[in-house]
């Protein structure tokens, strides 16, 4: 199994007309972990990954005198087939399901300082490993990209309160069906891993973007992230595959 | 809207506008031709004025509205439309109340300006709750129900009460009932057309879990009873063994939402109509039902006519 846990800092820039018109513009931090493993399908063609990401933001609006806080966690599980084109170089293409959720709170508004998020799809899911060489040290490159095709996400109406939805109990038309008529999601991943001596440090940079147009409610989140984290390559304990160590290989390089 | 800062009068008069006219909850019902207000003000916006002239004359232009709900907020002023409580009597003096009845009362509440305290040798029960930003806790509450164990009826005063959280006055209607009622409905915008508005939505009170009082409430108001307030005595009166006395409410039945200008300004606006259990609005405030009046002979006698009224219909039993 592949490990990787990253740290990251970055812009973000935060719209959601439920608490404001404007853009709302600052810094983010982002912490993801994502675990990778080769699953016993097709020959060992299939892959298995795990992202759990956590991200909060504060963001300032034009006049620069109100903050949007804003805290998202999401988990995606995603298989891949792999397929290596050429040596050194191998792409995996599947399908991955999301489930992310948070909120963005405006410390202005009264009754309205809050819009949570919560979306639950499934989208295509690339991810490009070009392994090189440099120095007579082994270097990896990761582009990985997550475009979720279509789910189900907490999408209230225009002027519904969360008074009327939590307190008085309207939760009629709080959920809508996604897809690209009133959501694009994407994110670009891109890593690089390199050794240094025993360990393996992955620095990268991540760009999210999301939008979505529902009910008159327009959200768009953009974030920016340069990452620094480590690696481990390991073998986990009760895995039949340790029985064959000579046939082991690595998900990712 | 665009997303740059801007302090040219003309857009952010055009942009409050906007979010008036596709959030705003009550053109239709206050008859109000909000484009006939824009031609009307949009007359006196020019690229030249200095801030403080263009927050006057936004300022007049959402007081159109004669909503206590809406206020512009700068970093200078802040407007506020006082007209729904100027013109009528204050029924209310807290100077009197304060000095003459409640001299030995206790206090509660988070802020601790909650009063309460027994009158007409301990058979009267009395709660000042002069705003619902106070939030007391059910243990709190219990407490305050403990002290009138052996009262034979209950005062609550919400006279200049202009508001707060509809979570507390919930909280404290919510101990006068033993099953879930109806007490009226909820409506907001669907869309960004004036008329948009999604079906009303029945609002029902529930009875709490801890302790109740089922004993008479009379439950005192005057014109200063605003918003929440407002909601909390169109709740009671729908309940059995509470009267309301005084003078009518204020209203402020829109709950209200908060948006901004391109040049910082915070706007809030009623969005979402609160409607008593016959659809009715109560916008515009909720006659008693028994009228009094706070008298110039009873401030020159400083004398609360609308508690002792309240006392002497307590105690009477009618």
């Amino acid at each position: 199994m592949n490990e990787g846990t990253l740290i990251g800092v970055g812009t973000s820039h935060v719209k959601d007309t439920y608490l404001s018109p404007f853009n709302y513009s600052g810094w983010g931090l982002r912490i993801l972990n994502e675990r990778m493993k080769i699953t016993g399908l097709g020959r060992d063609n299939f892959s298995r990954q795990q992202i759990i990401n956590v991200d909060i933001s504060s963001t300032k609006n034009p006049a620069e005198n109100v903050n949007d806080f804003a805290a998202f966690a999401d988990y995606a599980l995603g298989y891949h087939y792999r397929l290596d084109v050429v040596p050194g170089f191998r792409v995996l293409t599947g399908m991955s399901a999301h489930l992310s959720g948070g909120f963005i709170y405006n410390i202005r508004n009264g009754n309205n300082p809050l819009s949570a998020k919560i979306d639950v799809d499934g989208g295509f899911s690339l991810i490009t490993l070009w392994n090189f060489r440099m120095n007579k040290l082994s270097f990896t490159l990761r582009y990985q990209g997550e475009l979720p095709l279509a789910g189900v996400f907490f999408s209230p109406e225009y002027g519904a309160s969360y008074y009327e939805m939590f307190n008085v109990g309207n939760l009629s038309d709080v959920l809508a069906f996604n897809s690209f008529h009133n959501k694009f999601a994407l994110k670009n991943y891109v890593t690089l891993d390199i050794p240094v001596e025993s360990f393996t440090i992955r620095l990268g940079y991540l760009n999210s973007l999301y939008y979505s147009d529902a009910k008159s409610i327009q959200t768009r989140i953009i974030s920016n992230s340069f990452m620094i984290g480590w690696v481990k390559e390991f073998i986990p304990l009760g895995s039949k595959r340790i029985k064959y160590k000579n046939r082991v290989k690595s998900s990712y390089y | 809207m665009a997303d740059e800062y801007n302090t040219s009068p003309q857009k952010n008069f055009e942009a409050l506008w906007k979010i008036l006219d596709e959030n705003y909850c009550f053109f239709d019902y206050k008859g109000i031709d909000w484009d006939e207000v824009h031609d009307k003000y949009s007359l006196q916006i020019d690229e030249s004025m200095y801030e403080y002239k263009l927050f006057q004359v936004l300022s007049d232009m959402v007081n159109e509205l004669k909503d206590g709900h809406i206020n512009l907020n700068s970093s200078f002023f802040f407007s506020s439309y006082e007209g729904w409580y100027t013109e009528y009597p204050s029924n209310f003096s807290w100077g009197i109340l304060n000095d003459k009845y409640l001299v030995d009362a206790a206090r509660g509440g988070n802020y601790n300006e909650i009063r309460y305290t027994r009158f007409a040798g301990n058979q009267i029960g009395y709660i000042y709750y002069g705003s619902f930003r106070e939030s007391m806790l059910e243990t709190e509450l219990d407490s305050i129900f403990h002290f009138f164990e052996n009262c034979k009826a209950l005062v609550i005063d919400v006279r200049d009460n202009g508001g707060g959280s509809l979570i507390n006055s919930d909280r404290l209607a919510s101990r006068f009932l033993t099953e879930k009622t109806l007490c009226g409905y909820i409506q907001h915008k669907t869309g960004k057309g004036r008329s948009d508005f999604s079906d009303p939505y029945p609002i029902y009170l529930k009875p709490s879990h801890n302790t109740l009082w089922l004993k008479p409430v009379m439950v005192l108001t005057n014109r200063r009873c605003y918003s929440a307030s407002n909601n909390f005595v169109s709740k009671m009166r729908e309940l059995p063994n509470v009267r309301t006395l005084g003078g009518s409410t204020g209203g402020g039945s829109g709950f209200p939402f908060t948006s901004e200008l391109p040049n910082g300004w915070s706007i809030r606006f009623s969005t979402s109509p609160i409607l008593d259990v016959n659809m009715q609005h109560t916008e515009f405030g909720i006659e008693p039902d028994v009228e009094i009046n706070l008298l110039p002979q009873d401030i020159e006698n400083r004398r609360d006519a609308l508690l002792e009224a309240a006392m002497e219909l307590l105690l009477s039993g009618v």
